[in-house]
């Protein structure tokens, strides 16, 4: 059985899916058992929700779109002599 | 604009190549960029925590992945290629300013043998008495600039996972191959990066009276 540390440890590999089979049961049957660590998942859960939600991408600027434009633009351009 | 010297060489040799799959159909560059320009931008503004120097790391990125197209053969995977271009030159120049990316462990919040934990502190300091979403209320304290300031103060190597998983979605394995290193590594990376968020989360809701605690000095 693992401790709370260890399954604070392994809260958000968990979230993410990536503890393998064996690690996660062994989380989850500390979960049964503790309150205070479902309560953490829970607050977890909600912590990573509200980072992904303020960390909203910003615009592109403007000046930014014109200079990419002109990149593309010049990949666009067919080589001399391909067509 | 910034003239930006690109290195051929050096923007093919750090991005892991593809295996190719000739039966997939090509597409051009320039719908590549297009489609993935906004994400992209919003990716080179965490990493840098500067739009002007955003703007010339989208560049530098666009002008690296354009030469190295032919290393792309799975379009589903364009998002992932063109971030791990963004990383490498990210990389490249903070080496150049000599602003070196940590990657060597840091952990200043180790410093007592014990891990913040976020969740606890809130739950001893208990900072809304009456509450009975006392957690809840917590994160609720937070505007869009007060995550982004605290984000922007954790270390790079330890935000980067951060903003890849968190933010863009990325799976530990694909943003561990954005980054180059080993999957443990990564999870070591963002844990570390995870307690950072924590503490740096307590320590501005301190800082600038979100909150207040009976005694700061037990921190």
């Amino acid at each position: 059985m693992i401790d709370c540390r260890e399954a604070v440890r392994r809260m958000w590999h968990y979230l993410e899916h990536e503890l393998e089979t064996r690690r996660a049961e062994e989380f989850e049957a500390h979960l049964e058992t503790c309150q205070r660590c479902c309560g953490e998942l829970e607050f977890s859960r909600h912590l990573r929700t509200m980072v992904a939600e303020k960390e909203i991408p910003p615009e592109v600027p403007t000046e930014l779109r014109t200079r990419v434009e002109a990149l593309l633009g010049a990949s666009d351009r067919p080589t001399e002599g391909t067509e | 604009m910034i003239p930006i010297a690109v290195e051929p060489s050096a923007s093919r040799s750090a991005v892991p190549v593809e295996a190719p799959e000739p039966d997939v159909e090509r597409r051009p560059f320039a719908d590549v960029a297009r489609e993935h320009l906004d994400r992209l931008y919003g990716y080179c503004v965490r990493l840098t925590n500067d739009p002007s120097d955003a703007e010339d790391l989208v560049q530098d990125t666009l002008i690296r992945a354009m030469r190295a197209h032919d290393d792309l053969r799975d379009p589903a995977r364009a998002r992932s290629w063109l971030f791990a271009i963004a990383t490498n030159a990210w990389r490249d120049r903070s080496r150049s300013r000599g602003r070196e990316v940590r990657t060597v462990p840091f952990d200043a919040l180790a410093a007592d043998g014990q891990e913040f934990s976020l969740f606890q502190a809130i739950a001893i300091e208990d900072p809304f008495p009456y509450s009975d979403e006392l957690h809840l209320d917590f994160l609720r304290l937070f505007r869009d600039d007060d995550v982004r300031e605290v984000f922007g103060s954790i270390t790079p190597a330890f935000r980067v996972p951060l903003i890849l998983t968190v933010v863009h979605g990325f799976s530990c394995k694909e943003a561990a191959a954005i980054v180059g290193v080993p999957l443990g590594t990564l999870l070591s990376r963002l844990h570390r990066g995870r307690k950072q968020l924590e503490r740096g989360l307590w320590d501005y809701a301190c800082a600038n009276g979100l909150i207040t605690t009976t005694d700061e000095d037990d921190r």
